[in-house]
């Protein structure tokens, strides 16, 4: 899983990096500039100042001691080592003395800076070209003066400070690029591992997680979310595969039963009687069938959470209306049926679904609670303000172990598969709490000893300041 | 009963009209939505039966549209929808009764029938089947002149009975209508409340009035 160049070049990492040599380009070039005017400009104007020393010196000595004195001023002076040229010639052009035969420059009626190029024999005998700032000028008497600085050792300090600029610029630049790939590299190779990862479970494996390296960083932290996230879709996943499996079992059973019993009427001899007797068979088993989809699809519509428009539900009264619908029934199996039900309850919601809910925990209770057994419906406001509608009764309950696996779909204890019912009666409960942000918890009911199963529907209260 | 049944899937729509003939109606039908607004139109019919999932034209909108040209034939609708808002959606846009798919023969049959029955009744202030009497205004029932004493939901369910007198009433219309549940109770409920009842009104008078249809409902007739 080495990350390609190509695939490289074109990564956040990189183009960020890019940018920023780019910026640091800008800046070395400034740089240089700013280096170079304030090295070379300094140097030239240093120059300058020198020269125009010299011009004031020898002006001066020309004015005390005429052309003889200057005459010997310049002559000693240019025997000097120095940076400094002088030329002293006629008022014609001539050259009296100096370090050129010829005026490079032609001096205008006052005194002005000039920069010219040269070429002179050097100690070494060779012609060496050259340039050079300073004054020349017509002195009182006619004579032409020229001082000026040699530019030589400035030009190439210029140079030096030049290339060494250029250099850190293309260094600069090449290190930025290089870690920029570094940089894009290590991401990139991070983000392969995510997506690694992804492609796995794509492919099929569920298990694959991505690599936390405990570093804390950005993509630790995407990572984890994203192993949450898997950790969810495979719960998801094998919630599923299990109702499948349970839907195909539990499907499977009526409908072999319906086959084997149209074969059954179809291959015996016509007999009036048993082939009503069959059919009406076939059409239970059918109805049955049917009232699998149905709760499947209902169920599959509250868990996908959608469409669903909560208004305000009054608890109250639909609790009391429960308890009078069930009583006489409970009463009628020999079951004794109580009702508490707390004035002025309310909770958000759809009052379709908290009914079916309800009613639902209410016909579990009567479907396992042997005859001479009590069942006991209340709904109160709890401690923490969320309202609790509980079942309980005192048959034979939900071992604590258990008490998780029934809420899920098709789950269906074997001490409960003689008993008709499509194991999705729970489950839809479950999912109504999970719909109105509560919960469905089950616990001991109320037979000697903690038996018997309670199960509470726990939804959050009905908040008027959100009501509208 | 002239019978307008609309519906595309052709198994379907001929086992409704065979059920419906064999129930003493005349049934025709369209197979689409515009050709079922058209014949509801144009025909004298007393109930359509209508899907909801039609081609050209839903169901929903042919109601409406009926409902929109004084159209006031009573209408039933079938869907594979019945979850609550769709049920109530159907009846906002004008239709009477709301069956989901599957549903019983006898369902189907019971609903139609009283769909006619309801059509032709007046706003009633008292009921009467044989010498059984309910006043809606003060809320009491009498039989042979004998006051009976009946709790509010029992008083509703009675009166249910007596508007339907005559009519076969399904579990799942009482349901409905008597206790507004739109779901099927796995228990006997509505049984024990109907043998409360008949308790109540039968049990010391010689004439049974409230009759047990088997495998489908109950019959309150004189």
């Amino acid at each position: 899983m080495r990350p390609r160049l190509g695939a490289l070049l074109r990564t956040t990492t990189f183009r960020l990096a890019l940018a920023q040599a780019g910026a640091m380009l800008a800046f070395v070039v400034a740089l240089l500039i700013y280096v170079y005017v304030s090295t070379v400009g300094q140097l030239i104007s240093d120059s300058d100042d020198l020269a125009d020393q010299e011009y004031a010196a020898l002006e001066r000595a020309y004015t005390e001691g005429g052309i003889r004195r200057l005459n010997q001023e310049v002559i000693e002076r240019a025997a000097r080592q120095g940076p400094l040229l002088y030329i002293l010639a006629e008022s014609d052009g001539r050259v009296v003395t100096g370090d050129f035969q010829h005026l490079p420059v032609s001096p205008g009626e006052r005194s002005q800076r000039v920069d010219f190029s040269f070429e002179r024999i050097g100690d070494s005998g060779e012609a060496e070209r050259g340039r050079a700032r300073g004054r020349v000028g017509r002195l009182l008497g006619q004579p032409i003066l020229l001082v000026a600085r040699d530019l030589g050792d400035s030009a190439v300090i210029s140079g030096r400070i030049t290339r060494v600029l250029w250099t850190v610029a293309v260094l600069g630049l090449i290190l930025s690029v290089v870690s920029g790939l570094l940089a894009s590299w290590l991401a990139a190779r991070r983000a392969e591992a995510l997506s690694h990862t992804a492609r796995d479970v794509m492919a099929g494996d569920l298990s694959r997680r991505a690599p936390v390296r405990g570093a804390g960083d950005e993509f630790d932290a995407l990572a984890e979310d994203m192993n949450a996230m898997l950790d969810r879709i495979e719960k998801l996943m094998v919630t599923t595969r299990t109702a499948g499996d349970a839907i195909a079992h539990d499907l499977r059973s009526p409908l072999t039963r319906f086959r084997a019993r149209l074969e059954i009427a179809l291959n015996a001899p016509p007999d009036t009687d048993a082939d009503r007797d069959a059919l009406r068979k076939a059409l239970v088993e059918a109805d049955r069938l049917l009232d699998m989809f149905q709760a499947v699809l209902r169920l599959a519509r509250v868990e996908a959470a959608q469409n669903w428009k909560f208004d305000r539900v009054d608890v109250t009264a639909i609790m009391q209306e429960l308890v009078e619908f069930y009583q006489p029934a409970a009463e009628e199996i020999g079951l004794t049926f109580e009702g508490h039900v707390g004035e002025r309850l309310a909770v958000r919601g759809d009052s379709g679904l908290v009914t079916q809910a309800v009613s639902n925990l209410i016909e579990n209770a009567m479907k396992y609670t042997p005859s001479g057994g009590r069942i006991e419906v209340r709904a109160s406001r709890r401690a923490d303000g969320r309202i609790e509608l509980l079942v309980s009764d005192d048959g034979p309950g939900v071992p604590a172990g258990d008490r998780e696996r029934v809420l899920e779909r098709f789950v269906r204890l074997e001490t409960a598969r003689s008993t008709p019912g499509v194991g999705l009666g729970l489950s839809l409960v479950s999912a109504v709490a999970r719909l109105h942000k509560g919960g469905l918890h089950l616990r001991d009911g109320i037979g000697a000893e903690g038996g018997g199963l309670g199960a509470a529907l726990v939804i959050p209260e009905f908040d008027q300041s959100r009501a509208a | 009963m002239r019978v307008l049944v609309v519906e595309d899937d052709a198994d379907m729509a001929q086992s409704l009209r065979a059920s419906l003939v064999d129930d003493d109606h005349q049934v025709e039908l369209a197979s689409d939505g515009e050709a079922g607004e058209d014949m509801a139109l144009n025909g004298a019919f007393d109930v359509i039966v209508l899907d909801r999932m039609l081609p050209k034209k839903q169901g929903t909108a042919v109601v409406r549209n009926l409902r929109d040209k004084g159209v006031s034939t009573p209408v039933l609708i079938l869907s594979a929808l019945h979850d609550e808002d769709h049920r109530i959606e159907g009846l906002n846009a004008g239709a009477n009764d709301y069956l989901g798919k599957p549903f019983s023969t006898r369902e189907l049959l019971a609903r139609v029938r009283s769909l006619w029955h309801g059509r032709t009744q007046e706003p009633q202030t008292r009921l009467q089947v044989a010498d059984l009497e309910m006043d809606l205004l003060a809320r009491t029932v009498k039989r042979g002149g004998k006051k009976l004493d009946l709790q509010p939901r029992e008083f509703r369910l009675l009166e249910y009975l007596m508007r339907h007198s005559g009519q076969t009433v399904t579990r799942k219309m009482l349901l409905e209508n008597v206790w507004d549940y739109h779901f099927d109770p796995q228990t006997n409920v509505i049984d024990v409340h109907i043998s409360r009842l008949r308790s109540k009104i039968d049990r010391d008078f010689t004439q049974t009035l409230l009759h047990t249809v088997r495998g489908s409902g109950y019959r309150l007739e004189g």
